[in-house]
């Protein structure tokens, strides 16, 4: 979906996204000839139908590369924990640990993180680093 | 007034662009896969997760490097016919290592990672409506996790299919134009017609229909080792495409070694190969 700016025949610019909020996003629009702005405002239903595509949106240059550029995408991931992944049971992952976990698809994380907690509390570690990973890929025949 | 085509980019949210670097993940995990060949049918209930497993395993005893990829993800059921428990999905250090069955078939398939009766759900923020979105996601899942598993070099990528001949149709447009089919059937009237009108859909794409596999062609008596038919043969549709072969159903089929329907299963997996290499 493209934006146009009638009076200008100028393409706009996503500048910013909000949301979402009940299911809504508002996303806005600029026109980089006039100013002239407006906001596109998504029911639930054409929220989740985008992020069913898996994809991000958001403005240009709001995010690092790899790093999710809007809500659409958290959602897409269907990912409630996508701001920090030990938040959901408080069991610690290191840094390379988290790094390795986010390789997979995240609507197979959770069935990830709680199979490899539960490997590493049953053998009294306490933590998940990459030794553990190593561990449980051999021990499941990975 | 400019229209859509004559504006370059979608004003800053690259749709689009993710979009094909979605598929450019897809085949960069694919790239060192020889041939993928998807087995659907359209119709349910025909066997194609068990001859899949089966062709699989007579590809493996050729010597060829070959994998699954269980593409239905609301009834998975290759983790289970393989013999691969429940696991956790481990991440390595670059990306899912699949695990292997007793036979060296790789598999991959949410069956492993979900325990039985439980079903894959996906948040949503759209309450119902589900038949909107759903597909979408579902595609959207399965190529993520293609992309997410290194593959490494592989004879054959066997794709279990899910049942619906729209389905199969929407298969073969994601997996894209390389990808080649074998379909299954029954002998019976009700399967040949679904399975024809499957091969109607898929003649709207450019992929490949190698054949197709009569599947529980006979009953083979585990008494006597005859074979009797088990479906009344009609005056059904007649499928355009080369069969491939005739499997009997065979009652313990997988812990068979040298039964009719293993030997029936290795000669179809034998014109599977002709057929990919073109001397079929």
């Amino acid at each position: 979906m493209k934006f146009l700016c009638v009076p200008c025949d100028t393409p706009m610019k996503l500048l910013s996204t909000h949301g979402p909020e009940a299911g809504s996003m508002s996303l806005v629009y600029s026109c980089p000839a006039c100013g002239y702005e407006m906001a596109m405002l998504t029911n639930p239903l054409e929220t989740q139908t985008v992020a069913s595509l898996g994809v991000a949106i958001g403005p240009e240059g709001t995010a690092t590369a790899g790093e999710s550029k809007c809500p659409f995408s958290a959602m897409a991931r269907g990912d409630a924990d996508a701001a920090g992944l030990a938040g959901a049971t408080g069991f610690p992952w290191t840094e390379d640990a988290r790094v390795r976990l986010e390789t997979i698809p995240a609507f197979v994380r959770p069935m990830a993180k709680t199979g490899i907690e539960k490997f590493a509390r049953d053998r009294g570690y306490p933590e998940v680093d990459a030794t553990v990973l190593d561990e449980a890929r051999q021990f499941f025949g990975m | 007034m400019k229209s859509y085509f004559d504006i370059v980019g979608d004003g800053g949210s690259h749709v689009l662009d993710q979009v094909a670097a979605q598929r450019r993940r897809i085949e960069d995990a694919l790239a060192g896969v020889r041939h993928v060949v998807a087995v659907g049918s359209g119709k349910g209930g025909v066997g194609k997760s068990t001859l899949a497993l089966g062709l699989a395993r007579a590809f493996a005893a050729r010597g060829l490097s070959v994998a699954i990829f269980d593409a239905d993800l609301n009834g998975p059921s290759q983790a289970q016919l393989a013999g691969i428990g429940v696991a956790p999905p481990v991440p390595g250090p670059q990306g899912l290592v699949p695990p292997r069955d007793a036979h060296g078939v790789g598999i991959v398939s949410l069956g492993s990672f979900l325990p039985a009766g439980d079903s894959l759900e996906f948040e949503s923020v759209s309450e119902g409506d589900t038949q909107v979105w759903r597909a979408s996601r579902e595609f959207a899942s399965s190529g993520e996790l293609i992309a997410s598993v290194r593959w490494g070099e592989l004879d054959l990528l066997l794709v279990d299919l899910p049942p619906g001949s729209e389905r199969t149709f929407q298969w073969a447009e994601f997996l894209g134009r390389e990808a080649a089919l074998v379909l299954v059937t029954l002998s019976s009237d009700l399967s040949r017609g679904v399975v024809a009108r499957t091969v109607a859909a898929l003649g709207r794409t450019p992929n490949r229909v190698l054949g197709y596999v009569e599947n529980m062609s006979g009953y083979c008596c585990p008494g006597c080792g005859e074979v009797r038919p088990l479906f009344e043969r009609g005056e059904g549709p007649a499928l355009e495409l080369p069969c491939l072969g005739s499997v009997p159903f065979e009652p313990g089929l997988g812990q068979a070694t040298d039964g009719p329907a293993t030997r029936a299963i290795r000669a179809t997996a034998g014109r599977v190969l002709s057929a990919l290499e073109g001397s079929a």
